[in-house]
């Protein structure tokens, strides 16, 4: 039997599922649920309900959205023939946080995972490769993690858009901005050099 | 609270908590273990390429009284798979190594015979095509868990097979003749054979000059993983994903 009265146990269930969340802090937040007025703990039901029925995927670049096409497929300031290739809808962010680049974004949800069972036709790719067969895109730029994975999701799609007869090109790795060369562990070091250009 | 050292492989890593990961390790001195490196997730600077996987590193690690989780305190790179090109068979075949060896591999039980198998057996992925090295490796893993039945005679009737046809078969624990062969049999060719006695008596690196296509070896691979999956008692998602791959 649970410690708990039904809906407080059936609460602190649903928490748990969260990512990072276990038991401990699943019923610290349960409590503060339990605590917080009505209408606060309304807004959260409402905004978790919300985002299930309003938010899907962009059916160009896959990207989550509330409209269909997303602001960045739809923007007419942005170079679209220009595509950048993502992870997941988070890494577009970190991107975009930089302000110096102006195309548009392809999210894979994921990237090529052997241990999981997760091979190229798993991908979700076939979006991206309409938008190149339809000649709408000059260049891809592949910023797939620097992660076994993401090399071998990299190497893979290049091999495909190549195909296409597109420019395809891939992030730079190396040595982060403001950290020391001395303390940087070999394979940054030499992806560092392989990627050198010239000044 | 003792600090240890170790020559390792990394096998695998899963997200725990917020920002850190648990990693499982090949370690030459402990054989398998697992430990947490904290904030591995949100700050690379520790940890950097370091666990990825099948990065060979010098990990050091502190073990907890009465716990079973080490805490990581520091991986440096040996040897990254990140240093040569990735694609997507060598992902395959590199994800397939850590798979039977987090499989196969009891815990905390060091074993340097398997340890120089797979250190071997992952240069040569770093170099060339990605079959030999892997009926390589699954055939000594085979032999070095005590799985491997002699390739020399049936097992039924113990004819020697010199020169006549062999089968095998998912339940059988060992080749059978003709004779004897049970049905829905596979046969395992003559070549096949030879080469498997050849590939037990010399080390991997003096079969570079052969270079195999997928084919060739593939009754050799479907036994021996037949046998490593009837010992585990499951299927390894890597074999499914090497099947589909056509070269
Ligand atoms: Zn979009
Ligand atoms: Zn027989």
């Amino acid at each position: 039997m649970s410690k708990f009265a039904e809906p407080m146990a059936r609460l602190i269930d649903e928490l748990k599922k969260l990512p990072g969340i276990g038991s401990k802090n699943a019923q610290r937040l349960a409590f503060h649920i339990l605590r917080s007025s009505d209408e606060d703990a309304e807004a959260l039901a409402g905004a978790v309900r919300d985002v299930k029925a309003n938010l899907r995927l962009c059916s160009i670049c896959n990207n989550i959205t509330d409209g269909d096409p997303c602001s960045y497929c739809s923007s007419p300031t942005r170079n679209q023939r220009l595509v950048c290739v993502v992870e997941e809808p988070t890494n577009i962010a970190a991107i975009e946080k930089t302000r110096h680049f102006n195309g548009a974004y392809h999210v894979l949800h994921g990237c090529i995972s052997p241990l999981h069972g997760i091979g190229p036709e798993q991908l979700r790719i076939a979006n991206l490769m309409r938008r190149v067969q339809d000649g709408q895109v000059d260049e891809v730029i592949l910023a797939t993690n620097p992660t076994v994975e993401g090399e071998a999701t990299a190497t893979y799609l290049s091999g495909q858009l190549r195909r296409a007869g597109l420019k395809v090109t891939r992030i730079a790795m190396g040595i982060p901005v403001g950290s020391d060369i001395e303390y940087t562990d070999e394979v940054t070091m030499l992806k560092a050099m392989e990627g050198r250009r010239e000044i | 609270m003792a600090l240890k050292e170790s020559e390792a492989i990394v096998l695998r890593t899963y997200p725990l908590r917020e920002a850190d990961l648990l990693v499982t390790l090949f370690t030459r001195m402990e054989g398998k273990i697992r430990g947490v490196a904290r904030s591995a997730k949100k700050s690379k600077r520790r940890f950097g390429g370091a666990l990825e996987p099948l990065t060979e590193v010098r990990v050091c690690y502190n073990e907890r009284e009465g716990q079973d989780l080490m805490r990581l305190d520091s991986c440096e790179v040996l040897e990254s798979p990140l240093a040569s090109e990735v694609n997507y068979p060598r992902a395959v075949a590199l994800a397939h190594v850590a798979e039977l060896l987090d499989e196969l591999l009891p815990d905390h039980e060091p074993n340097d015979a398997v340890f120089r198998l797979a250190l071997a057996v992952l240069a040569e992925l770093r170099e060339r095509d990605i079959w030999l090295p892997l009926t390589y490796f699954e055939l000594w893993m085979t032999r070095l868990m005590g799985y491997l039945p002699d390739l020399s005679e049936c097992i039924v009737c113990g004819h020697a097979l010199n020169g006549s046809r062999a089968y095998f078969h998912a339940l059988a624990d060992g080749l059978m003749c003709p004779n004897d062969k049970r049905l829905a049999s596979s046969e395992l060719s003559g070549e096949s054979r030879k080469l498997a006695n050849q590939m037990l008596h010399a080390p991997v690196e003096s079969f570079s000059e052969l270079s195999l296509q997928k084919a060739p070896t593939a009754d050799l691979r479907k036994y021996f993983l037949q046998i490593l999956q009837r010992h585990i008692e499951k299927k390894l998602v890597t074999a499914g994903m090497l099947e589909k791959i056509d070269r």
